[in-house]
């Protein structure tokens, strides 16, 4: 039997007002150098980067940070959510993010965001791009096709984390191991009720459709890559490239055998894949 | 050049049975499903009839006015790649099918909701080497 070990992560909890109210935030972190943040998918947490917060090799020149969403993971909903209907907007997720990064202080930071996440990093490339050092963007798109109906992911009837971890779970490529897959999964079972179908608001509806926007991104102000894993089939790599199309110098590579949660459902191969372009980001300086 | 036709082999749904019986997932995400599902393979229709969880009749086609709940059909191209050991992206995953159209679904969307682990399971059972021998 192997000795029991710790890993390098440390998690604390962040108090600090958003959108006007006091809240309480999850943040974990692992590493040094260039703060690196990154936006976990919409329904799941930080967990889904365990994989990149454990690899010595980024940690050595990274401060790879997550914190997880008001609403997700262990982070408490503001109070008086019992009275509300969450739904995240573009403007909110913008506000959330840009307010963690200003409270701890992260001197333009890598933000690296997945799915919702990896959308957006595309906001913050047309709006932010002073902000950052460098945007990644993993699973992006500037629209996505509504293929499936959202009723059932919040319903009395429907056990809600067990539906929208079934509904994502082809998302992910059949190659990637059993235990990460299943690992993902779970993350996606524990979501709070209707909190994967309030994610989806602004994802799914005209707020979050940039695509005429997307020429607004100046790369020159703010490299832009963007990472897209072969079988995700929400956010294919035909619907990256649709994106990436429109954007002059932006950096855009398919990851073959990866899914729409290349992080969580394969670290390793997702690191082979992030690895150089985290080179590239550290080169620039 | 002349191509040879596509082969068509249609989903092993005659040992739809024997291929669920004892499988560990279908006992996990089954819990007191009761479901008559028409599953399409090109023309063809099989009616599957699962009673707490366990499938308990696979009838071939052609059925007669049957009574379901759920009716999933696809063309046997699409089912064919579909059972591939690895299947090429958008063919691996009933919803990924959805996604380009390749699959029609119809019926009680909540019940297929709230067992949607136990289906996506049933087909995923029906490629070679899935089942526990």
């Amino acid at each position: 039997m192997s000795a029991p070990t710790y890993e390098p992560i440390v998690g604390r909890y962040l108090h600090l007002e958003l959108l006007g109210r006091p809240h309480r935030l999850y943040v974990e972190e692992a590493g040094q150098g260039i703060p690196l943040l990154c936006l976990h998918t919409a329904g799941s947490d930080t967990r889904q980067w365990r994989g990149l917060m454990n690899d010595a090799e980024v940690t050595r020149d990274f401060r790879v940070i997550a914190f997880d969403m008001p609403w997700h993971g262990k982070s408490s909903p503001p109070a008086g959510w019992q009275a509300e209907e969450y739904r995240l907007t573009a403007a909110d997720y913008s506000a959330m993010t840009l307010a963690v990064a200003d409270a701890l202080a992260l001197d333009r930071p890598v933000v690296m965001g997945c799915s919702i996440g990896g959308r957006i990093a595309l906001v913050f490339a047309m709006e932010q791009a002073e902000r950052f050092r460098a945007i990644i963007g993993l699973q992006s798109g500037a629209t996505i096709d509504p293929y499936y109906e959202l009723t059932w992911l919040h319903h009395p009837m429907v056990h809600g984390g067990e539906a929208s971890a079934a509904y994502v779970s082809g998302l992910m490529a059949p190659t990637s191991p059993e235990a990460e897959r299943w690992e993902t999964l779970w993350h996606y079972m524990q979501g709070g009720p209707g909190i994967f179908k309030g994610d989806l608001y602004f994802y799914r509806g005209a707020d979050g459709d940039i695509r005429e926007r997307l020429a607004e991104i100046d790369t020159r102000r703010c490299p832009l890559y963007l990472l897209t894993g072969e079988y995700d089939y929400s956010v294919s790599p035909q619907d990256t490239q649709a994106a990436a199309d429109r954007i002059p110098g932006v950096e855009f590579s398919v990851m073959p055998k990866l899914g729409h949660f290349p992080m969580s459902e394969n670290p390793a191969l997702f690191l082979s894949y992030l690895k150089p372009v985290l080179a590239a980001i550290k080169a620039r300086g | 050049m002349v191509r040879p036709a596509m082969p068509l082999p249609t989903l092993p749904l005659e040992s739809l049975k024997q291929r669920a019986a004892d499988d560990a997932l279908l006992a996990r995400f089954g819990r007191d499903l009761s479901l008559r599902l028409i599953i399409g393979d090109g023309e063809l229709d099989w009616l599957v009839e699962i009673e707490h969880g366990v499938v308990v009749r696979v009838t071939k086609g052609p059925l007669v006015m049957p009574r379901t709940d759920l009716r999933l059909r696809a063309a046997s191209e699409t089912w064919a790649r579909f059972l591939e050991p690895v299947p090429p992206p958008g063919y691996h995953d009933l919803f990924a099918m959805r996604r380009y159209r390749r699959i029609q679904i119809e019926g009680d969307i909540r019940l297929m909701s709230a067992y949607l682990f136990y289906i996506k399971r049933l087909f995923a059972l029906l490629r070679p080497g899935e089942a526990k021998a």
